[in-house]
């Protein structure tokens, strides 16, 4: 028993002290400049040798190659990603910061600053590059910075919704021929009913947005359980004609394989960004912040674009293939979903989805 | 420490607790009752913005009963629990009554087909149903031609379709229990029946089956909690067909606030934890006159096998139709949606685009490796810790020593605890512990470990309660101490049981997703995960491939565990 109260009592000490310690350390480092900053960060991260993140970026297509470069670049931390969806990751990283038993030093992924920071679980930072983004990719308070974008809009089976008849704008959406046979996730976070609704109640302001989605709510669409890739792969299958709210270039890859599918931006195009925190008591912070340093600069997001992502940065060169539905490119508007915006919203558009899209 | 020196010290003292129990109900106490305190503790207090306890409230607990739903939503769990139940009970006892008792041929390759189909990881499984019998699968295609229909005809988003994919999904555990069952009762009865004239179906219905009546209750209650607090079948077709039973509607509440509030899930998971403890007490009742069902004794106790005649083939055509409905036919759709890079229906253009890359892309993921490795560890420790707790903690409750109460419901309590409330209940404890064990391969194995401990005291004490004590006692009279009969007497006759029940919980834990998705960390992830996310993310032609692949490795496995048993005479 002597022993047990001992080992608590050590621990708990050790803990609070390291994350006194690391407290200040980040913001003093957030201080630092130029050649100075690389040089400590570069020196620290060598005595940490590791960095954790918690991602939203799908494994094998995203994280690995990242893994990869990063560690090909700094030999000497071992990067360590994990996977999960945004409520996973929050829930994660939340345990660890309550138990004071940090595991995590980065969380990214879309819709995760906002509940992380209302738990005051995240420490501000500053990068150099990110002064490359747009205004809108950065929180003027300094706790995320995006590191790539998503465009979300309607997919189509080009086998049972000819040419002719493809809905081109959200009112087209309500004509009577496609009830019963559209569906959209109703569970993830990103891509999801919940995540449209509250785009439609931005865009259209409350009163007209109910009028609409009263509306919607009369088609029937099926409401898949799964993540909007899958809501694609039921288009393809056949086993619906319509994918709302996917994001837009899932149906222009699997199109390139030969698949009987294909997207329509509307507009305005649903725009939303996946940002990355550093999370509070970090325990390896100048590895994270290389890690992060990494994650913008033109080599990282050159990976993640390479796996089929958006990058933040919009001066890399987007294929032609996917031009169509950037907004940017394509001449059509964005409606951008801040992760505040997304974060308040939500709580009433989950309601709203309950009253016109469930069937009880 | 010589164990037998423990058991000789305590020789002759039967009404003391031995040091065995008390030590066993240590054990099982630092196991269980943590996350039981953390979970009342979450049902009783508001959430905070960090995930932290707030106030004292019983709100979680009044809305429950103030919403309009609950009452709809519990009929639909009963409905749902008792279907599957009743389902995967008759193809269970189908099974096993034509492979014990019968001489259909083949009929010994059941078994290793139950395996196989147990190491198919759910998604794979829920999905390839999916497939098949969805809106624009094989069987509705069928049907609209035979119908003349140009809309789907038949709805796998429904009550009907969640109780057909749960139903299957509990089949070849059914079988395996019930095997178990009819294998240990003492066939002198039935052949007895036979002799006096009564047919082979009087003899199954008037003995055969209340014989069997505690494992067959056990296994069913068994099987109508774990569909009643289901979460992933009720998740995946129930939400797209709005059927909700208590737990979606559960977790419907916690998905609404971010960080997710876990209040609600915890007075549910109270609620039920009191509609089980009342099961088993209903359990207890019934079988509170054990001695009726001793019919495992002293005298050989192999049961006749019942010549079919003609009849043998038809059995066998029964046997042929389960494995197709539990294994081909979803084996078969993985296997060819693992062969082409998406699924647009089946047709003639399909197959031109059919290729390995699925399985290349498989065969070059070192994660994959890493993950199978990992899980292999998992599951071979989980089941080797379970059989070490269930086998004593079953004798001694079925000869109701001191103290096997409370270790009976030790061991029985983590069945009220559906998977994913299990899992957040261990995160928190692991994240207090003054030692770094969160997202280890061992705080898998500890979580997993308390999750299966009723599927191992199920296995072992339908076992333990046909044995009759007759056997003990004439241990006893020659002069045995109680660790000798338990390691002499007792344990021999269990250990076919409790290798089957360690082959189980080993397939269980391959498959199981809630836990290991909270507890695995990065250097731990398992297989079943992996699939998850694949199937989350929908990559399901990869899934596909990485399931085939595995499956292969499941096979591998049964067929060897299948082989040990016979080179070994342990009849599995």
């Amino acid at each position: 028993m002597r022993n047990i109260i001992l080992a608590a009592t050590l621990s708990i000490s050790a803990l609070v002290g390291l994350s006194n310690a690391q407290a200040v350390e980040v913001k003093d480092l957030n201080q630092l400049q130029g050649a100075e900053r690389e040089r400590i960060l570069v020196e620290g991260a060598r005595k940490e040798g590791k960095v954790v993140m918690y991602s939203a970026m799908i494994e094998n297509q995203a994280l690995r190659p990242l893994k990869e470069a990063f560690q090909k670049k700094y030999p000497f931390i071992e990067a360590e990603f994990w996977r999960a969806d945004t409520r996973d990751l929050i829930n994660k990283a939340l345990a660890e910061a309550r138990a004071r038993n940090m595991v995590v030093d980065v969380v990214e992924g879309g819709g995760v600053s906002e509940a992380l920071l209302r738990a005051n679980a995240l420490e501000p930072f500053k990068l150099p590059g990110s002064a490359r983004l747009p205004a809108a990719m950065i929180d003027p308070k300094g706790f995320w910075v995006a590191t790539r974008v998503s465009y979300f809009g309607m997919g189509y089976n080009t086998k049972l919704v000819p040419e002719n008849e493809v809905p081109k704008t959200y009112q087209d959406l309500l004509d009577p021929k496609w009830k019963g046979r559209m569906a959209w996730t109703a569970e993830a976070e990103t891509g999801s009913a919940t995540m449209f609704i509250s785009f439609i109640r931005g865009y259209m302001g409350e009163a007209k947005a109910e009028d609409y989605l009263r509306e919607l709510g009369k088609q029937d669409i099926a409401n898949i359980t799964a993540s909007p890739r899958e809501v694609v792969n039921k288009v393809m299958a056949g086993e619906y004609a319509i994918a709302l709210n996917v994001f837009l270039h899932h149906p222009i890859i699997s199109a390139k394989q030969g698949a009987q599918v294909s997207s329509q931006p509307m507009d305005p195009i649903l725009g939303n960004a996946s940002v990355m925190v550093l999370a509070k008591g970090a325990p390896h912070p100048h590895a994270a912040l290389l890690l992060m340093d990494y994650l913008i600069s033109p080599e990282g997001q050159a990976v993640i674009q390479k796996a089929d992502y958006f990058p933040a940065d919009p001066t890399l060169e987007i294929e032609p293939s996917v031009a169509r539905i950037v907004p940017s490119k394509n001449g059509m508007n964005m409606y951008f979903l801040s992760e505040e915006e997304l974060f308040k919203s939500r709580a009433k558009s989950i309601d709203l989805q309950k009253k016109y899209f469930r069937r009880r | 420490m010589d164990s037998s020196q423990v058991g000789r010290t305590k020789a002759g003292s039967q009404d003391h607790v031995s040091p065995w129990t008390i030590s066993l109900v240590a054990i099982l106490i630092c196991l269980v009752v943590p996350p039981i305190f953390y979970l009342l503790k979450t049902s009783v207090y508001t959430t905070e913005a960090d995930g932290s306890f707030g106030v004292f409230t019983l709100e979680n607990y009044t809305s429950l009963f103030e919403s309009g739903h609950t009452l709809e939503d519990l009929v639909n769990s009963l409905i749902f629990a008792f279907g599957s139940a009743v389902l995967a009970i008759s193809g269970g006892l189908l099974q096993a009554w034509i492979v014990e008792r019968t001489d259909a041929p083949l009929r010994q390759y059941v078994f290793l087909v139950s395996i196989i189909s147990l190491g198919i990881p759910h998604v794979l499984y829920t999905g390839a149903w999916l497939l098949i019998l969805g809106r624009n699968g094989p069987l509705n295609l069928l049907l609209m031609a035979l119908t003349g229909s140009n809309q789907p005809v038949f709805d796998v988003y429904s009550m009907t379709g969640m109780i057909l994919i749960e139903g299957m999904l509990w089949m070849p555990l059914a079988f395996l229990l019930m095997g178990n069952v009819f294998r240990n009762m003492d066939g002198a009865f039935e052949d007895a029946a036979m002799m006096s004239g009564a047919s082979l179906l009087q003899t199954l219905r008037r003995v055969t089956l209340p014989l069997s009546t505690p494992g067959l209750l056990a296994l069913f209650l068994l099987i109508f909690i774990r569909a009643f607090e289901a979460f992933d079948i009720p998740a995946l077709i129930g939400g797209v067909g709005d059927v909700m039973v208590l737990s979606t509607q559960i977790f419907a509440s916690i998905r609404k606030e971010l960080p997710s509030n876990f209040g609600q899930a915890g007075s549910f998971s109270m609620v039920l934890m009191c509609i089980v403890v009342f099961l088993l007490w209903v359990q207890r009742r019934i079988l509170a006159r054990g001695d009726k069902f001793q019919t495992v004794t002293g005298k050989g106790y192999r049961p006749r096998i019942k010549q079919l005649g003609r009849w043998r083939f038809f059995a066998t055509g029964l046997l042929g139709l389960i494995t197709v409905l539990l294994l081909v036919l979803p084996l078969g759709m993985i296997a060819l949606i693992s062969l082409v890079p998406f699924y647009d229906g089946l047709s003639e253009a399909m197959l031109s685009r059919i290729s390995a890359s699925n399985y290349i892309l498989a065969a070059n993921n070192p994660h994959f490796r890493t993950a199978v490795f990992n899980t292999l560890l998992y599951a071979f420790g989980t089941a080797t810790f379970v059989a070490l707790m269930t086998t004593g903690s079953a004798w001694m409750s079925a000869r109701r020593m001191r103290g096997s109460l409370l270790l009976e419901q030790l061991t029985s309590a983590p069945l009220a605890f559906p998977a994913i409330v299990l899992g957040v209940a261990f995160m928190q404890t692991f994240l207090n512990m003054p030692f770094a064990i969160y997202g280890t391969l061992i705080s898998l194995v500890i979580a997993s470990t308390v999750q299966y401990l009723p599927y191992g005291m199920r296995f072992s004490h339908s076992a333990a309660m046909q044995i009759h004590r007759e056997l003990e006692e004439a241990g006893a009279s020659a002069g045995a101490t109680r660790f000798q009969i338990f390691s002499r007497i007792v344990l021999p006759l269990l250990m076919p049981v409790v290798l089957m029940s360690w082959l189980f919980v080993v397939l269980l834990c391959v498959r199981g997703v809630a836990l290991p998705i909270l507890l695995a960390g990065p250097n731990s992830q398992v297989v079943s995960v992996m699939l998850y996310d694949l199937w989350v993310n929908g990559q399901v032609n990869e899934l596909a491939a990485f399931g085939i692949i595995w499956s292969a490795l499941m096979i591998g496995i049964g067929v060897c565990l299948y082989m040990l048993s016979r080179k070994t005479g342990v009849r599995l």
